[in-house]
């Protein structure tokens, strides 16, 4: 776990939740630090909603404390969440309003003055990509414009901190690049983004810290480098040739720097000790034993090996 | 900003979200179509058949607690029983918990937004009232008592709101909350009326003062015991009367003046006590419990 540090901007500590006698979160602790995306990850019901709630101060926790900038949002909601932005999951906005109108109200809740939220509502609109839609009522809306109205709302006051819950979910792949993009904008102007998403590949794309979850405990929490690190435990080779010969196996197998040679047709699976590329070496050898090399491929640890190996960690 | 304005803008979204319902805009239109009916019939056959020309130039007084009689405290179940719950169902109450506004400034605003709306919904049928009433019967007396006789149906009517919108809030269902509370307006409308006979006939008190404890009573006598107590009506006047009282008067042998302020401090008090209490269970389930997820 990482130290608290002036640097954070939401600290969780030691959140366990009950609903009845079942237990969704069991002492979860984690720091977001300022400028940071923060990938939350899990299976379905893991906690992360649970997490993302309590945070709000939406639900109360049975233990434990949430702080945003600083402030407990259960104790002081006003002040917590002032400079808090949030889109929820799917989320089912208030479809008597017009986009504009419900952005108008946010801004209010707010305390944003007339002409501030003019101009913010008219940015918004513009940034998320529904300026010929300010005016339309929302039930008139898809579900991937709802989800990126959802977006603009989060961002009417300007956060400081971004809460996003599965935010690019039912939106096309263009508005999903779209706001991939703005997620590391808004990162690189100091801002902090939290997103829980199932897209591990998005997660990678654009977080530089990530967190996963499992039945309620958290099972990792750092840097998205780091966890590829924590949970790697072996890197391979990957080589096609032309012909597989027993000479070249045996070659191979004689290296300081690898493990184990496994054959399947005329392809060979090297095994190494170290998490280093030797793929230079290791193609030198083959050439060496007059191997043809088709392809030769460094499989390291992705995000997604790592997310299964944490959860079955967890287990 | 300050506590009075965040309760302020969940006052513009309650009217806003609440004018959105059609089934409160139905209703607001059923009131009125059903007021000018009733008068009609009064003025083709209540005119010639039992109504004294004194009885007619108080004609705004029946035509406008009428006009309130059933729709309204139905239109103040439907808006109150929407307020919370709706905001539950939809998955909307996460939305606007999430902004920087306290759980009891949020609960302030909508209960404040849907009382002032159920108000200016009552104000259409009493100026209906009076007008239909300058319509059929000529000129009207003593409509300088038109406001309070608003204020008194406006705080009356605060019994059925309170108790639709604590249910909105401790059910979390909409549906469930708005026929649960017509339940009790039906039911203890039924109860009271059959408490009050049953007293006539056994002359127990117990039976005298769990008629008047029971809700419907206080919301129902509380304005048109207000006109009483205000004006002199004449004595032929059947739309102010209550049977309890003139009962009552004949077996203690006092004037019913005298039992009418009694029975307007009763229905003042037993209007407050039940919606406070309902209110307060409604904060009391509010601050104590999660938010519950969408669920519609």
């Amino acid at each position: 776990m990482n130290a608290l540090s002036s640097q954070s901007v939401i600290t969780v500590s030691d959140l366990t939740k009950f609903y009845g006698d079942f237990k969704a979160l069991d002492s979860v602790s984690f720091v977001v630090e300022k400028g940071w995306i923060y990938g939350y990850l899990g299976p379905n019901g893991a906690g992360k909603t649970t997490t993302i709630r309590t945070m709000l101060g939406l639900l109360k926790p049975n233990q434990g404390e949430v702080q945003i900038t600083g402030i407990n949002p259960t104790k002081d909601p006003v002040q917590a969440l002032q400079s808090l932005g949030y889109a929820p999951e799917l989320p089912t906005l208030q479809t008597f309003f017009t986009g504009e109108q419900l952005l108008d109200f946010m801004g209010k809740m707010f305390g944003l003055g007339v002409q501030a939220r003019k101009e913010r509502i008219k940015q918004l609109l513009d940034l998320v990509g529904l300026k010929e839609w300010g005016d339309k009522k929302i039930g008139k809306y898809s579900k991937g414009m709802v989800q990126r109205l959802s977006v603009g709302l989060a961002l009417i006051n300007n956060p400081v901190v971004l809460i996003m819950d599965e935010p690019t979910i039912g939106m096309d792949p263009e508005a999903t690049a779209h706001f991939r993009n703005l997620f590391t904008n808004l990162s690189k102007e100091g801002k902090t983004v939290f997103i829980s998403s199932h897209l591990l590949d998005e997660v990678q794309r654009i977080c530089t810290h990530v967190g996963m979850i499992n039945k309620g405990k958290m099972v990792f929490t750092g840097p998205i480098a780091q966890v590829l690190e924590a949970f790697t435990q072996q890197w391979v080779i990957e080589a096609e040739l032309e012909k597989v010969t027993e000479t070249i196996v045996s070659s191979l197998k004689n290296l300081d720097y690898v493990e184990d040679v496994k054959v399947e047709g005329n392809k060979l699976r090297i095994e190494l000790k170290e998490k280093k590329d030797f793929r230079g070496e290791i193609s030198s050898e083959i050439f060496n034993r007059k191997g043809v090399l088709l392809s030769l491929n460094l499989h390291k640890i992705t995000l997604e090996d790592a997310y299964l190996r944490a959860l079955k960690g967890g287990q | 900003m300050s506590a009075l304005r965040r309760i302020n803008v969940i006052v513009g979204y309650e009217w806003r979200r609440a004018i959105a319902k059609k089934s409160v805009l139905t209703l607001i239109i059923l009131a009125i179509a059903f007021q000018t009916l009733i008068m009609v019939v009064f003025s083709r056959f209540g005119a010639t058949m039992f109504l004294t020309d004194e009885d007619k130039s108080f004609m705004w007084i029946y035509s406008v607690l009428q006009g309130q009689g059933f729709f309204i405290p139905l239109i103040a179940i439907v808006i109150a029983g929407g307020s919370m719950s709706e905001e539950y169902e939809h998955g909307t109450a996460d939305i606007l918990l999430s902004k920087p506004i306290t759980r009891v400034e949020y609960m302030s605003g909508k209960f404040l937004g849907g009382f002032s709306l159920l108000a200016l919904v009552e104000a259409l049928p009493t100026v209906v009232g009076v007008v239909l009433a300058v319509w059929f019967f000529g000129p009207q007396n003593s409509l300088q008592y038109v406001p309070l006789l608003f204020l008194a149906i406006v705080y009356s009517s605060l019994i059925f709101f309170c108790l639709s919108f604590m249910f909105s809030e401790v059910l979390r269902r909409s549906t469930l909350a708005i026929l649960i509370a017509f339940a009790i307006l039906i039911a203890s409308s039924i109860i009271s009326q059959l408490l009050a006979s049953l007293y006539m006939i056994t002359g127990e008190y117990l039976h005298f003062y769990l008629s008047r404890g029971i809700p419907t009573w206080g919301a129902s006598y509380f304005p048109s015991l207000l006109i009483k107590e205000l004006m002199t009506l004449p004595s032929t006047a059947f739309f102010a009367s209550d049977p309890l009282i003139s009962f009552e008067a004949a077996k203690r042998g006092v004037s019913e003046t005298i039992l009418v302020g009694e029975a307007l401090q009763q229905a003042a008090i037993i209007v407050a006590v039940y919606a406070i209490i309902f209110i307060l269970v409604a904060v009391y389930r509010l601050r104590k419990s999660d938010v519950t997820k969408k669920t519609a």
